[in-house]
């Protein structure tokens, strides 16, 4: 079984959107909600500012306590490393979306479930990369098998330092940062 | 000019597009709905979100009713403008698509011109209705009455219709309001525009990046932005002369934000300092150019010193991003840029950055541009006979010396208003939002009102489509067959347009309007023979690629085209009148304009005066993305950028609204106010396209405003005719 | 900074508000009926003179029907009420949640039958319900045992609510081991305030009422506990308070809650005291009653006002957010 990881190198995110809006699409997400998103934070004084390009989302975590709430086992650890939501089984407790610390999910409001990134399961299954990654423009996402020494993200999460989100809480999540910018030439 | 490249990981490469599994990649449309089973489709075909056409992929599936829908588009691996991946326009196609507000049938006004008012026909009605009108103007007014103006993919059609009706009066917003001043001034210098297709800068492979108010990022063409994405990882370096903080100058190692209108005199200061450093390529310079001496003199004046002065930046900057483009010439690039239309002078500009990349030998080198590729397209027009002589020489390019074939739309709509050389009445406006293309709104209005006939050829009812006293709805890019598309990158190839679905409503390719027009108008020699798909075959026949090739891959290249860099047996060929590279060019001499650039200061604002500045947002183009449910979602609006220390004088805070007033006292708003350090305290920023006025975009329809409206005045190049735009001036008046 | 996102969902940004009033409701009527629960039981069974069972049995009513009801407002918070059942097809012994599920599910049987057996002669007479007048003799004999089982299980009920959100380590402000004694002591505190408005002797009032003084004092310690908890904890725990210590008139609210606790629960212990200690004719008087009562409601006032403050205070707390 591989065990699938993201990573997102920060310096290459031009801010395009073009992963929120692929994301939505082969989601069919509906209007207003998202699972994943783009923040920008710039900070410093003119002219002497920098930035910071970060994408989200759901982080995969090995320790994910939006799983260990759920009441119903609706929302669950797979064996690929992912975790997935099982629709038919979850009550739209929310209480998945408040012990998330990456505020990542939502509530499909049409049906009442709890939702957020699949890391595409369905395209995994079909041998195709998250629609977010394929798309992104700047290929600041990457996707594959940590397990796998060749796979690219092995490669990159080797040779780089890279960081999660809020390690202090413990999820031990599954989409890397790594940000190699600025540098000089 | 071998440079041991930094051991960079190039991540990106290894990437491949839109695969995980290596074996699974996109070859075949056809063999990946039969991997796939089912009932899904795969159609190859090109975006038409905005102009960069990218090779796209639409998912095709059959919805409950057994009707198909298109479910997803993705970037074909194939294509060198998407290379697999679609920016967020491309991906939100399918929002224009299925668009309620779309027009879906033919109409004709009833009302008063932009009340409105329409009474729905069917086809034949609508196109015998213009036919009748069309014929009665030509004799009345002559052939060359009959006009248009059009931006995009229906253009070719119409320009047929136009010129077998016996007119020229043909004009393109791409060349007077965007490109084709930079165009033309590049081709004074290499006797090349810097690209067709696209421009062709070497960004992934460059070591240090000039961005002059080019806003990649923002400016979102999809390979150009990937690539420049790539050279940021890569670790070149970039310089952004931008006087707002964009994305681009986010990832830059040094952002100069210069005062706006003054980039001549950078550009002119870093040729001096590259000169008298000595930091320019000699040997090039030497073997590809003429007229160096007479640069070297000219630019004398221009000191460091002085340039700190006139652009407000720091002097040491000037000097630093000087020698980072000699250290590192001749693999670095000052990007061309594209909308050019600033400040009325513009075409020295464009030249001032073309004679930039000259010296620096980066024309034809890697890391620089590449040069063209070497694709032989034996040209095509299925038999049609000659067009017609015009019968009154076309008005379209003015007193303007340079202006290219795409013409000047402003000058047409001159013409239009004034009756002078010669009436023009008919205008078909395809594809183009002209009331928010064009400056000054007010004379496109009063054109609009001298016309016996408007033709609107859209697919959106946007403010001027319904101005129209004719609308011929086209389907969407999604719906139809277009070109054959010659795609020049660093290779060339062809790529196809072909339908994902039928058209959902009453609408119809353009090129079907437009043939269908020709019958009407007794042009049947100019008519589609037969099916355009037909035709489309005879076109891949002439071109040598097969057909079915094209139609089931998106994208084939032709074979051996790629002649990048320049090497022994690889010479550039520069099409100038010297045949070399022109940093003098005798030709601009010849008609009194200065043969090396020269530096003109610009006028600035007023006290309490902003500069009004605009530019794009990644994730709309221009006016037409606007009401599309998934663009729209994400960017309902534009807002007003304005210095924090501005915002905290005028007792503004961050989103509050205000309205703006120009100096000509035209007044927009309220639009919300983005209170930031991102910009230069003596100019406001917007992004262009917003300010929708047509009710029937109901989404769009007054969310944020459209800096068209205080655009009121514009400066033309007197080289080009092109339309500078970033000469008005505006107010922030606080709303109550 | 300047901080831009695109993407964001409303239930989670700008601030969290994934859970409100109906949440907040059912924790404090949840918390009440445990500590009905186990005052009641405990008026079983303490060593007493004269016995007064006319409040002790109807508060054995009263516990399941404030648990039903709460339960109905967590409820109406499910968005797919119709998959409830999906609680009882799993047991998660990790997530609160779901013992809380199954808890309720032990608990009611327990509170019944309690019920039953505590039925007075007087009131059983009056059913006519055969059957259940039988179960009611049945049970008659195991009051003692199952008042001791209440006991457990209402202090089971009421800290339940509290390690619920305490154990949501994404939310600082209940990510507290405090929490759970908070809403215990508020609990039980707030069920001896029922017990006193209910109890129709003397006796009995001011028996609860001196229990109720001991709870209020623990429920004000373990209150700065939990503040001085977050205070001395990592920055996170430390902002996370800072809504109910803050003058901006966004948190309002939150100042005022504990200014209302802090006038409440004080307030209380004095009325309280002075009861206790003051002098007493056989029956109270009138005014006495409506002290004893008025001191009992605030109580319960600031049972609530604690439920409320900290379930929407918790949704404003995060790790973190964009630096
Ligand atoms: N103030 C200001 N003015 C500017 C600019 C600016 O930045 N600021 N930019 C300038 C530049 S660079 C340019 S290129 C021009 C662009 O100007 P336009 O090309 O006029 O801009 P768009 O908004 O793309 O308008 C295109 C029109 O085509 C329609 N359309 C879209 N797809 C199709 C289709 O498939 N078929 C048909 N028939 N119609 C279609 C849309 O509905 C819309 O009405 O504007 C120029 N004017
Ligand atoms: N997403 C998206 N991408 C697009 C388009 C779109 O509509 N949407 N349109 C496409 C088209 S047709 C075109 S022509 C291109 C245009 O794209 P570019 O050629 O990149 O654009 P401009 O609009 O000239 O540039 C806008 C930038 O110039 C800066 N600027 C303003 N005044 C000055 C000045 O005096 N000096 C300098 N140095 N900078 C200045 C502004 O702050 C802004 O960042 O974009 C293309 N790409
Ligand atoms: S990021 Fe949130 S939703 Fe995703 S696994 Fe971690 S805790 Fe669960
Ligand atoms: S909302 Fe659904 S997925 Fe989330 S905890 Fe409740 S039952 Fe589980
Ligand atoms: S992996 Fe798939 S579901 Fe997750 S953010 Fe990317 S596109 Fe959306
Ligand atoms: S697609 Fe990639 S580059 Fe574009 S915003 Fe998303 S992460 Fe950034
Ligand atoms: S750049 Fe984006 S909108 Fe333009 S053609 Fe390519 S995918 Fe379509
Ligand atoms: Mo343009």
């Amino acid at each position: 079984m591989p065990r699938y990881v993201m990573v997102i190198d920060q310096s290459r995110c031009v801010g395009c959107m073009a992963c929120v809006v692929a994301c939505k699409r082969e989601n069919d997400i509906a209007l207003d909600h998202y699972r994943t998103r783009v923040v920008e934070m710039v900070k410093g004084e003119f002219p002497r500012l920098r930035t910071e390009m970060r994408s989200e989302l759901c982080n995969h975590c090995a320790s994910p306590p939006c799983v260990n709430i759920c009441p119903t086992g609706a929302s669950h650890k797979e064996e690929d490393g992912t975790v997935q939501i099982n629709r038919h089984k979850c009550v739209g407790c929310k209480a998945c979306i408040t012990a998330c610390p990456y505020d990542v999910r939502y509530i499909n409001e049409e049906h009442g479930y709890a939702d957020k990134c699949s890391f595409c399961q369905h395209r995994l299954k079909e041998g195709k990369e998250p629609a977010c990654v394929a798309t992104c423009i700047g290929r600041s996402r990457m996707f594959g098998d940590f397990d796998d020494p060749n796979s690219l993200v092995s490669k990159v999460l080797r040779e780089n330092s890279w960081r999660v989100l809020k390690p202090e809480v413990g999820t031990k999540p599954n989409v890397y940062y790594i940000n190699q910018f600025p540098r000089k030439s | 000019m071998a440079f041991s490249r930094r051991n960079f990981l190039k991540y990106a490469a290894m990437s491949a597009g839109g695969t995980l599994i290596a074996d699974a990649p996109f070859f075949s449309a056809r063999a990946r709905a039969e991997a796939e089973g089912g009932n899904v489709r795969y159609v190859p075909t090109s975006c038409e979100m905005c102009f960069w056409k990218c090779g796209a992929i639409a998912k095709v599936e059959k919805d409950k009713d057994g009707k198909d829908v298109v479910v997803k588009l993705e970037g074909n691996p194939l294509h060198p403008q998407s290379m697999g991946r679609l920016c967020a326009r491309g991906q939100a196609g399918i929002g224009q698509l299925y668009d309620p507000d779309r027009l879906k049938r033919p109409m004709i006004r009833t009302g008063k011109r932009g009340d409105g008012k329409y009474k729905e026909v069917s086809w034949d009605e609508a196109l015998t209705y213009t036919a009748d009108k069309l014929k009665e103007i030509i004799a009345k007014n002559g052939p060359e009455s009959v006009s248009m103006m059009s931006h995009g993919s229906p253009g070719d059609y119409f320009t047929n219709l136009v010129k077998a009706l016996g007119s020229g009066n043909i004009a393109f917003a791409s060349f007077a309001q965007c490109k084709g001043i930079r165009d033309a001034a590049w081709e004074l210098t290499f006797g090349h525009k810097p690209g067709s297709s696209c421009e062709r800068v070497d960004l992934k492979n460059s070591r240090v990046i000039v961005l002059l108010g080019t806003h990649l990022g923002e400016n979102m063409h999809n390979s150009q932005t990937q690539e420049f994405a790539e050279a940021v990882g890569n670790g070149a370096k970039i310089i952004c002369v931008d006087p707002r903080y964009s994305t681009a100058a986010s990832k830059a190692s040094l952002w100069l934000p210069i005062k706006p209108g003054t980039d001549t005199a950078l550009l002119l200061t870093w040729i001096n300092i590259i000169i008298s450093e000595e930091l320019h390529d000699k040997a090039y310079v030497e073997q590809y150019t003429i007229g160096f001496e007479q640069l070297k003199e000219a630019v004398k004046q221009y000191t460091p010193e002085w340039c700190a002065k006139e652009t407000d930046l720091p002097e040491a900057d000037i000097v630093e991003a000087a020698r980072d483009l000699g250290r590192y010439a001749p693999h670095v690039v000052i990007h061309p840029g594209r909308h050019a239309a600033w400040y009325g002078n513009d075409a020295q500009r464009s030249r001032a950055m073309a004679i930039l990349n000259a010296i620096l030998g980066a024309w034809g080198r890697e890391g620089g541009m590449w040069l063209p590729a070497n694709g032989k397209f034996a040209s095509f027009n299925d038999g049609y006979p000659k067009y017609p002589d015009p019968a009154k020489p076309p008005v379209i390019k003015g007193d303007y010396p340079f202006a290219g074939g795409e013409g000047l739309t402003q000058v047409l709509r001159d013409t239009i208003i004034t009756g002078k050389p010669y009436p023009i009445k008919a205008l078909f406006v395809c594809g183009t939002d002209m009331l928010k293309a064009l400056p000054a709104p007010d004379l496109t209005r009063k054109a609009i009102d001298n016309l016996d006939l408007m033709i609107a050829v859209d697919i959106m009812p946007s403010e001027t489509a319904m101005m129209a006293d004719v609308i011929l709805p086209e389907c969407t890019y999604l719906e139809r067959h277009d070109g054959l598309f010659k795609v020049e990158a660093r290779q060339a190839g062809v790529g196809i347009r072909q339908p994902a679905i039928e058209p959902l409503h009453e609408t119809k390719p353009a090129w079907w309007i437009a043939s269908e027009l020709c019958k009407k108008m007794g042009l049947t020699e100019y008519a589609v023979k037969d099916s355009w798909e037909a035709r489309m075959k005879r076109q891949a026949a002439a071109w040598g690629v097969k057909y079915e090739d094209v139609a089931d891959k998106g994208y084939v290249t032709i074979p051996g085209s790629e002649k990048p860099y320049i090497t022994a047996d690889n010479q550039p060929e520069f099409k100038t009148t010297s045949g070399k590279i022109e940093l003098f060019s005798a030709d601009l001499e010849k008609h009194s304009f200065d043969p090396v650039p020269k530096y003109e200061p610009t006028e600035g604002p007023e006290q309490g005066m902003y500069r009004l500045l605009y530019g794009r947002s990644p994730v709309h183009t221009f006016s037409r993305t606007i009401n599309d449910q998934w663009l729209w979602e994400i960017q309902p609006e534009n807002e007003v950028w304005l210095n924090k220390k501005e915002a905290e004088a005028l007792g503004l805070k961050d989103r509050q609204l205000v309205k703006l007033e120009n100096q000509d006292k035209v007044t927009v708003g309220p639009v919300r106010v983005k209170v930031t350090e991102r910009i230069r305290r003596d100019c406001v920023y917007m992004v262009h396209g917003f300010g929708h006025n047509s009710p029937r975009l109901k989404r769009a329809h007054q969310r944020g405003v459209d800096d068209q409206q205080l655009i009121t005045r514009y400066k033309v190049d007197p080289i080009t005719g092109g339309t500078g735009m970033r000469v008005n001036f505006v107010k922030i008046i606080k709303e109550a | 900074m300047e901080l831009n996102i695109v993407g964001a969902n409303a239930i989670t940004y700008p601030a969290m508000h994934v859970w409100d009033w109906r949440v907040a409701i059912y924790l404090f009527l949840g918390g009440l009926s445990g500590g009905l629960m186990t005052m009641s039981a405990i008026n079983y069974l303490r060593p007493k003179k004269n016995f007064d069972s006319s409040c002790s049995w109807q508060i054995t009513l009263l516990a399941p029907i404030l648990l039903s009801i709460g339960l109905f407002f967590l409820n109406l918070d499910l968005e797919r009420k119709l998959n409830a059942f999906w609680f009882y097809l799993a047991f998660k012994p990790v997530s609160p949640m779901s013992w809380g599920a199954w808890i309720v599910l032990f608990i009611y049987p327990l509170m019944i039958l309690y019920a039953l057996a505590a039925l007075p002669k007087e009131v059983k007479a009056g059913i006519k319900n055969r059957s259940l007048r039988n179960a009611s003799d049945a049970m008659q004999p195991h009051l003692l045992k199952l008042a001791k089982a209440n006991v457990i299980a209402g202090i089971l009920l009421a800290i339940y609510t509290g390690i619920l959100l305490s154990t949501l380590v994404a939310r600082p402000l209940w990510n507290s081991a405090i929490l759970p004694v908070l809403f215990l002591t508020s609990g039980m505190s707030a069920g001896a305030a029922v017990m006193i408005i209910v109890a129709k002797t003397k006796e009995t009032k001011l028996f609860f009422t001196k229990v109720d003084i001991w709870l209020i004092v623990a429920e004000l310690i373990v209150l700065l506990l939990f503040f001085y908890g977050h205070y001395v904890g990592d920055a996170a725990h430390r902002q996370a308070i800072m809504p109910f210590f803050s003058s901006s008139h966004e948190f309002f609210p939150y100042f005022l809650s504990i200014v209302v606790l802090g006038v409440c629960l004080p307030l209380a212990i004095v009325l309280k005291f002075l009861e206790v200690t003051g002098e007493h004719t056989e029956e109270l008087t009138t005014s006495g009653l409506l002290l004893m009562n008025a001191s009992a409601v605030l109580v319960l006032i600031g049972g609530a006002v604690i439920r409320f403050a900290v379930v929407y205070a918790g949704q404003l707390s995060g790790y973190g957010g964009y630096m």
